[in-house]
């Protein structure tokens, strides 16, 4: 306890004369760069503990014995064929270095004639240098001069562009995002080629310093947004960051609500569409799923397919979806409801073959939606989790379980598994993960409801669902726009889909200056019914 | 008063549902036979007279509400008196709509529950909501008016393709004349449901642009009242005057009516949830009304606070306030319209105008010279 505060009361000091790293209590070495190769090595070597996946390689410039170099990069991190070929030979077998030259002017020649990579940097600091270290550069150290040099050789293995597994498509671009940062957001750039296309970068995470960038369409984006953004960002004071849900977590509007107020995707088309109503996208390295604010609830029942297919199909599916979550919310809610209170809503045959099932059950209807529910949620966690080979088994035995057994064993009735079967199929069916777990939680609110009051309760909770949804903002944006605040012709982008060419505006919440979408008279038309089938029909005389 | 805006389509929403709340519940203005769709009717015009007086005075002082606009008028001591009356008013009235959805629910669906359950429930949800402001109050109002519409005239094919409907059941027109049609008008209808859009007066300052309080008000009015008459018109047409002069909730009976194609039957949810959330709509809003009186008239920056304990006099006053349904009713019926609706809807609030009007007319001529 005692040198634990003895150890805080140092680090204090040690803040003071403004130095955070280890490097600086030992005193002889300060933050630059030292002019000697051997001194440089050895803070390295100590400052990285001797980690063996360090490579340090001296480096004869040019077969030249006088200009001393060692260059030092990670291995894995780094592209080895850019390390070998353009690196270290083109160091080696350089010719222009015959001649005798002083050693400060080795560093613009290194600059100039030597490296045959794209980015070369200049580093004067050992924090900058480590940096640029871990992210997978290669750092050259020349004897003699207390300047370094960073060669962009970013590369090493990672998983290569692969097709969704989360937001599966069945029109549409079929690539989702990586965890490379770099590639994900080059892949949005391809998609919309605009200067106006804006990226902002920074690092999060104390520890990990994992790469994080906002990327907005400059003008259609609205300015206090991004403005809300960055500050929301730069506040983040956490020592890692391991998926951008830590991110969404910290810059969350509300935090005391099981709906998620921030959308994520991991693929490129829907991250493009959505830049352009306005929306911001915050890149996360190391993770394939990038978070985009502001997101509204209606958002989180929509996917960029919508817009692929014709409208009609679109609004039918959507109508759909609403239904479905519906269904996943209340269903279990209203068996137990119709079957405890209000049995005369219940048309009477169906009435007399659900009592005569429920005859043998020694629960209540609630208690035994309650045990059905709870073996579904384990069987799915359990699915989630378990080792592939074993899936098969596992659903044998919950088939047989929820099935046929329960019902034998006289625990449930048919038309519970029937109910509870629905409502699993549906809380699948949403689009969204995230907002189909908040319905999962939800439901059980209202299961307990329907069992106290019935649809008395019901009836409350949904107001208080209600109340609850308008209250919520995501970056100040009204959630439950545009339904509530009602703005018109938005609705009619939210449970149906109006045609393409319906979209003239961007979202007016959300979007910056830039609002019109698209021109007046997109919708198409035939042509001229004379001109073309006459002159078809002349040729064909 | 909170920093918060509503936009006049919201205004023109809460005002809808509010004048729903009960009128749909109960045999409104029966007294009028099968006439009591003119009743609603011409109720509906007084009702806009009524609007026009409280957005006369709302133009005069349009950023404070009822309560606050009263001690300016009559000045600090006479005014705070009234303003508070007006506090006790809407929380007598709060918990007289309360009191009749308690009824209602174990009436109709719950026979065994005790009121005292059904009202805790409600109130939870409803201080539940008022804490969150009237921003949200409006926006929700926004989200359950798609679901009030699209149950409304789901409910009107349905009675319609039932094949249940006996237009000559409002036959013959005005049988006894005009004067119970008017006598209803003023005992009844004009007070309640119209009237009671007094409420508005103090959440009128909320509203974001001044120039539109007019047209929205008129509009949910209208609307209300068209869907009022239309159901009124429609419960005479199904089950008949006789029959209604002795239900107590003659909508909830013209739904039990309903019966299509051998299995959409029973729709009694339908009323439950129609007439739960309308309701829920006019106690909040009630209640809403007397919590920033409350907060105005005793200085307290932070009105949310108030929600506990105002919502538990609340409870306790829909208890208390009749010993059971009759003693409830015949209140409702004889005694509140006219010792109670009348001073604190008219009276009160036309006298307000003309001594506003006066004394704003000497201050514009002081300004003036």
């Amino acid at each position: 306890m005692f040198s634990f505060l003895k150890w805080k009361k140092k680090k204090k000091n040690s803040d003071n004369q403004q130095e955070k790293s280890p490097i600086q209590s030992t005193d002889k070495l300060s933050n630059n760069i030292e002019t000697s190769l051997t001194l440089n090595l050895e803070v390295i070597k100590q400052r990285t503990g001797n980690s063996t996946d360090f490579v340090i390689r001296p480096v004869n410039l040019g077969q030249h014995p006088k200009v001393k170099t060692t260059i030092v990069y990670i291995k894995g991190l780094v592209d080895n064929q850019t390390v070998n070929d353009f690196l270290i030979e083109a160091m080696i077998t350089n010719p222009t270095l015959q001649e005798q030259i002083t050693q400060q002017e080795v560093v613009d020649m290194i600059v100039k004639d030597v490296v045959a990579v794209g980015g070369i940097k200049k580093l004067s600091d050992w924090d900058e240098l480590f940096t640029e270290l871990m992210s997978g550069n290669t750092i050259i150290f020349i004897e003699g001069i207390s300047v370094a040099l960073s060669v962009s050789t970013q590369g090493g293995e990672r998983r290569s562009i692969q097709e969704s597994t989360t937001n599966v498509s069945i029109r549409g671009s079929k690539e989702a995002f990586t965890e490379s940062i770099g590639t994900n957001i080059a892949m949005v750039r391809r998609i919309i080629n605009t200067p106006d296309l804006w990226i902002e970068s920074m690092k999060i995470g104390k520890m990990t310093k994992t790469d994080v960038s906002i990327m907005y369409i400059n003008g259609i984006a609205r300015n206090e947004i991004i403005e809300e953004v960055r500050k929301r960002l730069k506040k983040i004071d956490i020592d890692g960051v391991l998926e951008s849900g830590f991110i969404e977590q910290l810059i969350e509007d509300q935090t005391n609500t099981t709906f998620p107020t921030i959308h994520h995707t991991d693929r490129p088309d829907g991250v493009a569409g959505n830049l352009l109503e306005g929306r911001i996208a915050i890149f996360v390295n190391g993770t394939p799923f990038v978070l985009i604010v502001p997101a509204l609830f209606i958002d989180f029942f929509q996917s960029p397919e919508d817009y692929y297919e014709r409208f009609d199909i679109s609004s039918a599916i959507r109508l759909l979806r609403t239904i479905i979550f519906f269904i996943s919310l209340i269903g279990p809610a209203v068996y137990i409801a119709a079957t405890t209170f209000q049995q005369e809503m219940i048309p009477t045959k169906l009435a007399i073959i659900i009592a005569n099932q429920r005859e043998s059950v020694p629960f209540p209807a609630f208690i035994e939606a309650l045990i059905m529910e709870i073996t579904f949620e384990i069987l799915r966690e359990a699915g989630i989790r378990m080792p592939k080979a074993i899936g098969s088994t596992i659903s044998i035995v919950g088939a047989l379980v929820i099935g046929q057994a329960a019902i034998q064993a006289g625990i449930v009735s048919p038309v519970m598994v029937i109910v509870v079967s629905m409502t699993a199929i549906a809380s699948f069916a949403t689009p969204s993960y995230a907002v189909a777990i908040s319905a999962r939680l939800v439901r059980f609110i209202f299961m307990f409801s329907a069992a106290t009051f019935g649809f008395y309760g019901m009836i409350l909770v949904f107001i208080i669902l209600v109340v609850h949804l308008s209250s919520l903002r995501s970056f100040g944006v009204p959630y439950m726009t545009p339904l509530a605040p009602f703005i018109r012709e938005e609705a009619e982008d939210t449970i149906v889909r109006r045609p393409l060419w319906g979209y003239k505006k961007r979202p007016k919440m959300i979007s910056g200056r830039n609002k019109v979408k698209q021109g007046e008279n997109q919708k198409p038309n035939p042509p001229q019914p004379r001109t073309m089938t006459n002159s078809a029909n002349e040729k064909g005389d | 008063m909170e920093r918060a805006k509503i936009s006049a389509y919201q205004l023109l929403v809460l005002i809808f549902l509010f004048e729903i709340g009960t009128a749909i519940l109960v045999p409104l203005a029966i007294e009028a036979k099968q006439d009591a769709w003119l009743a609603v009717l011409i109720g509906l015009v007084g009702g806009c007279c009524l609007f026009w007086i409280y957005h006369s005075l709302y133009s005069y002082y349009p950023d404070i509400p009822l309560t606050e606009y009263m001690q300016r008028i009559l000045g600090s001591v006479l005014g705070k008196v009234l303003a508070f009356f007006y506090v006790l008013y809407f929380m007598y009235i709060t918990a007289r709509v309360l009191r009749d959805f308690g009824e209602m629910l174990i009436i109709a669906f719950y026979p065994e529950t005790p009121l005292f359950a059904m009202n805790v429930l409600m109130v939870l949800v409803v201080v539940y909501t008022i804490r969150k402001g009237i921003e949200v109050i409006a926006r929700t109002g926004e989200l359950l008016f798609i679901i009030m519409m699209l149950i409304g005239i789901s409910t009107i094919v349905l009675i319609i393709i039932s094949g249940i409907i006996e237009t000559s059941n409002l036959e013959p027109l005005l049988e006894k004349g005009l004067k119970p049609v008017i006598k209803t008008v003023f005992t009844q209808t004009l007070f309640f449901p119209f009237g009671e859009v007094i409420v508005f007066a103090m959440i009128l300052p909320y509203l974001n642009q001044a120039s539109k309080a007019m047209k929205a008000g008129l509009l949910g009015l209208g609307l209300s009242g068209l869907v009022i008459a239309l159901i009124m018109a429609m419960n005479i047409s199904v089950l008949g005057v006789n029959l209604i002069s002795r239900s107590h909730f003659p909508f909830l009976s013209t739904i039990q009516t309903i019966e299509f194609a051998g299995f959409l039957q029973r729709l009694d949810i339908i009323f439950m949830l129609s007439t739960v959330i309308a309701g829920f709509f006019k106690i909040s809003l009630y209640f809403y009304a007397s919590l920033i009186g409350t907060a105005n008239l005793f200085n307290i920056k932070n009105s949310a606070q108030l929600a506990y304990p105002l919502g538990l006099i609340l409870l306790i006053l829909s208890i208390t306030i009749a010993s059971n349904f009759s003693e409830h009713v015949y209140e409702g019926l004889q005694i509140v319209p006219l010792y109670v609706h009348l001073p604190f809807q008219v009276i009160i609030p036309g006298l307000l105008l003309i001594i506003a009007f006066f004394k704003n007319r000497k201050e514009q001529r002081k300004r003036n010279s």
